[in-house]
């Protein structure tokens, strides 16, 4: 440890100014990785590099990515959210159901709005009375998919209006509004973190929740509020998915939890909370997508991906260690 | 106020000329057991100890010295395994030691009482006492460690009230201290460290400590002994070590050859007296109070605590470590909702249910422990400062930028870098630099009331002086500012007056110009280990058919710890926490006379008899007054000294 530390010292000053500035920002870096990726990919499969690829690229971003934007609000407050894949299952099933006896905007509301009581039950229950979100998640996300089998008959929901396909296909400028969504709420999410009280709040909280509730910053909101957007997120990705392929499965979502979580991880989030960026975030969805996309493209069999998707996390998460050389928090 | 130095050298630096500090003059000395030589070690960027020395003998009682933040307690962890040096060489027995972990010092024969207890809390008194022995190999013998645990408490001379059965979590803070001590002890090591032994303890306990201590020598252990309390340190140790800043600038010098004076300058590098200026002149009158607080009780640390507190005033709050004076000012503050009692802010009923209500009403509140407490690590120095703003603030974004003019204004009055704003951490600040920042974080607000807890831990003498410039500028602007502190030369030095706290209870309130330390610690010594001396009061009261008091007496003034009261008529006049003026008490020529023999007033006729009563040791634990109604037969002086004298020789 004092080894690394003394050629840190020794390197600083060599550094120039500029480009150690750059290093220094961890979007950067994690931006440098995914050029690397797709640098490699584009040189490994023709197929990679293409308008169509990139756009599918996007495309198949949407899902992970939304739950992505919840999971970061819950990771920078020091939290995790196990839930969100059978949350996703469960509002799925609800918005099914709705879809049987109201319109559309109402059906996309109530699911929107279920997801985000389940993440305020969590919530209350983490924040206000202080359980482990890792242990009250956990049952939340056992509850949440074996209530989408109960309400759902253990059966796709099929009939499903075909107008709800104009959610994910309709274009502006040649691009999905799907994707223009993941867009906008990566938008206003990155607003929101730097530029309010509350997402301010939200990274303090992360960072030393002492600290924050000796500042007075409302710290029992704020620690519950992440939960509500992750659950009602998972509302959103869900009926994005469901707009895309006209069907709902109470199974939609499994194991979605992981990829959102090794998203927000490979993003440069650290796991003991304050510390993450949502562009990070970001870029941690597109690494993760291209990986997958890459490895289709070049044929590798999917039994390989897993593996290959593990490695990048541990190796991400290592190289940002190294690199930050920061030993100071526990 | 100056921060550096233009010659170089700080002034106090002695050089080697006069103080040994070569290598072939202690060799000239009998070997020496522990050698520390050139000790660096740094925490993210902060020199904590960079070229400190130590050296310690067996049969010695070595004190290591310095100002709070020197590196005093770093260098005993280094020593003792429980932190990895940097650089530098540690010798032990001749041979070059580099503890791993406490447990491979601890094998070699290196054992340290510790300032924050490393006590397991559900575990009992004897589990605890023999912790280090659970990482040794082999069976415990239970009953052996039973008797060999009720020794060494009975050494300590806890054994009737320190059951081994106990749950930990259940004794009050010098239990505990007392216990952590009891643990290095049972280890039987060739070298103890104590590291601020007696934060916690009262009077009496500390003179046990010291005499288990002079024990020890004399069986030809080593024993280092950090402090900062001098009357201490020239009471107990042979020699004494000095560090100021992470460097040792006088080592092992004969603690005889030195007085009090030159040991402050080698500690603080300057005139201590210098920091204290332009003390406040105690106006007679104050209005109506800005806070007050009635009977607040937070249990189990706080029990009831009364204080007032005015515009424009700095008030000390003034006790030992766990006298529960952090949980009162965080009640205050609104970190504990559910605490009992009353509190009146400008007059009204005020309750408040969050820090943030507390913030809004006007009180600002800078806290122990900076690192967990305060500072924010992953923002960067301006969002650390606009922390508490961003608490107080009502909008739905920042507001950063109304407040910047103001930041920019504080900045300057704080003599803090601009650029540095921008900085990522706080945590490679100086803690001056930090704390800076913290005050600068309230100050931004503009509260009524500031509440500052240990203000100057861990902070450098500069800043220090200039936390104290700032605190009496603010109080001159009509801010009420509250102290809480351990250092009682600091509160004596920067507070009008002072509440001193024990036990969880507020016992006194007194103008800081009527004390020095020696009364405040008296006043500061729990009651908990003075329940032999208040049975003492309550004998003589009622046996005597009079009253009973416990006061230390000065030249005109009367300083209450204490007073039993069995027949209204022989009241003296004063209760516990009173300091009264002899003639403003109804026993005033008794007081004056300091007579061996009962006085009798000339217009009252009461009867009093006034004994000065002193430690084993010969410290002053002030006197013990008797005193009798009119009419009635005068008992005799001698009997009662020496039932006095019995209970002050066999103390606590």
């Amino acid at each position: 440890m004092t080894q690394v530390a003394g050629n840190r010292a020794a390197g600083e000053g060599r550094f120039p100014a500029v480009a150690k500035r750059l290093t220094g920002r961890l979007e950067v870096r994690m931006l440098g990785l995914a050029l690397l990726i797709a640098l490699s990919l584009s040189i490994l499969s023709p197929y990679f590099l293409t308008t169509n690829n990139l756009l599918n690229l996007l495309d198949q971003s949407v899902v992970v990515g939304i739950v992505a934007i919840g999971m970061s609000f819950v990771i920078l407050t020091g939290g995790i959210d196990l839930s969100v894949g059978s949350v996703a299952g469960l509002t799925g099933v609800v918005l099914g159901l709705a879809l049987q006896r109201f319109d559309i905007p109402v059906s996309i509301l109530l699911a929107v709005l279920s997801g985000g009581a389940i993440g305020l039950f969590s919530g209350v229950l983490i924040g206000g009375f202080g359980l482990a979100s890792f242990v009250v998640t956990l049952g939340v996300m056992a509850i949440g998919r074996s209530l989408a089998y109960i309400f759902s008959g253990q059966t796709s929901i099929t009939n499903i209006p075909p107008a709800l396909n104009d959610l994910v296909y309709t274009t502006v400028f040649g691009v999905q509004t799907n994707v223009i969504t993941l867009l906008a709420l990566y938008a206003i999410a990155y607003l929101y973190l730097t530029h309010t009280k509350g997402g301010r709040t939200v990274y303090a909280i992360g960072s030393n929740r002492e600290a924050a509730r000796t500042a007075g910053l409302n710290v029992l909101f704020y620690s519950i509020l992440p939960y509500v957007i992750s659950g009602a997120l998972s509302a959103v990705a869900v009926t994005l998915l469901s707009s895309q392929i006209l069907s709902i499965d109470p199974l939609a979502g499994n194991g979605l939890e992981l990829d959102a979580i090794a998203a927000v991880v490979i993003g440069g989030a650290s796991l003991y909370g304050g510390r993450g960026t949502i562009i990070g975030t970001l870029i941690g969805v597109f690494i993760m997508v291209m990986i997958r996309n890459g490895l289709n493209l070049m044929g590798v069999s999917p039994f390989w991906q897993g593996s290959a998707i593990g490695g990048v996390i541990i190796a991400a998460v290592f190289a940002e260690r190294l690199l930050s050389g920061d030993r100071m928090r526990r | 106020m100056t921060r550096s130095w233009p010659g170089g050298t700080p002034p106090g630096h002695f050089s080697p000329a006069i103080f040994p500090m070569n290598r072939s003059d202690v060799n000239t000395q009998p070997a020496a057991l522990l050698e520390a030589r050139d000790i660096t070690k740094s925490f993210a960027g902060t020199k904590a100890l960079a070229g400190a020395h130590f050296a310690l003998r067996g049969f010695e009682i070595h004190g290591l010295l310095g100002a709070n933040g020197a590196g005093k307690s770093t260098l005993s962890r280094v020593i003792t395994g429980h932190l990895a040096r940097d650089g530098g060489t540690l010798t032990y027995k001749g041979r070059p030691l580099a503890p791993r972990s406490p447990r491979e010092a601890l094998e070699a024969g290196i054992a340290m009482v510790m300032q924050e207890t490393s006590l397991a809390p559900d575990m009992s008194v004897l589990d605890n006492i023999f912790l280090p022995e659970l990482g040794r190999p082999g069976r415990l013998s239970y009953a052996t460690n039973r008797r060999r645990a009720a020794e060494i408490l009975d050494e300590l001379g806890h054994a009737d009230d320190l059951s081994l059965d106990q749950e930990l979590r259940n004794l009050s803070a010098a239990q505990r201290q007392l216990v952590e001590i009891a643990k290095a002890l049972a280890l039987n090591s060739d070298l103890i460290i104590f590291d601020e032994p007696t934060a916690s303890l009262s009077p009496g306990e500390v003179e046990r400590l010291f005499q288990v201590i002079i024990r020890l020598r004399n069986a030809g252990r080593a024993l280092g002994f950090v402090s900062h309390r001098l009357e201490e340190v020239f009471a107990l140790t042979d020699r004494v070590t000095v560090i100021r800043e992470g460097r040792t600038v006088a080592e092992s010098v004969d603690t005889a050859s030195l007085n009090q004076s030159e040991l402050i300058r080698l500690m603080v590098g300057r005139e201590i007296g210098a920091i204290y200026t332009a003390r406040h002149v105690v106006p007679a009158k104050r209005g109506e109070p800005i806070l007050e607080v009635r009977n607040l009780r937070l249990p189990p640390m706080v029990t009831d605590v009364s204080l007032e507190l005015h515009r424009g005033e700095i008030l000390g709050l003034g006790g030992l470590v766990g006298a529960g004076r952090s949980e009162t000012v965080e009640a205050i503050f609104g970190l504990y909702p559910g605490a009992g009692g009353t509190m009146k802010l400008d007059g009204v009923a005020f309750a408040p249910r969050s820090p943030t209500e507390a913030i809004r009403a006007g009180i600002g509140f800078i806290a122990e422990d900076r690192r967990t407490q305060s500072i924010i690590p992953d923002f960067t120095v301006r969002e650390n400062l606009m922390l508490a703003h961003l608490g107080a603030h009502r909008g739905f974004g920042l507001g950063y930028r109304a407040r910047q003019a103001r930041v920019d204004e504080l900045m300057t009055m704080l003599d803090l870098p601009a650029h540095r704003l921008l900085d990522d951490s706080m945590l490679n600040f100086s803690g001056g630099m930090q704390q800076k920042v913290i005050i600068a974080r309230w100050l931004l607000l503009e509260p009524k009331i500031l509440i500052l807890d240990e203000p100057t831990k861990g902070v450098d003498i500069g800043t220090r002086s200039s936390i104290y410039a700032i605190l009496r500028e603010i109080a001159a602007r009509g801010v009420a500012v509250l102290v809480v502190s351990s250092d009682f030369q600091e509160l004596i030095g920067l507070c009008e007056r002072i509440v001193v706290m024990s036990d969880g209870r507020s016992i006194a309130s007194v103008p800081s110009a009527l004390l020095d330390e020696e009364k405040l610690t008296l006043f500061a010594a729990p009651r908990s280990s003075m329940a032999r001396n208040l049975d003492l009061l309550r004998g003589l009261a009622q046996n005597h058919g009079g009253a009973a008091f416990w006061a230390i007496v000065d030249e005109n003034r009367v300083f209450c710890l204490h007073t039993t009261v069995s027949d209204r008529d022989a009241d003296p006049g004063f209760g516990a926490g009173a300091t009264p003026r002899f003639e403003e008490t109804r026993i005033g020529a008794a007081l004056r006379a300091r007579s061996a023999a009962f006085v009798r007033e000339p217009d009252s006729g009461l009867a009093s008899l006034v004994v000065q009563v002193k430690s084993p040791r010969g410290h002053d634990l002030g006197s013990i007054g008797v005193v009798l109604p009119p009419g009635l037969d005068l008992p005799e002086a001698a009997a009662i000294q020496a039932r006095i004298a019995t209970v002050f020789e066999a103390i606590q």
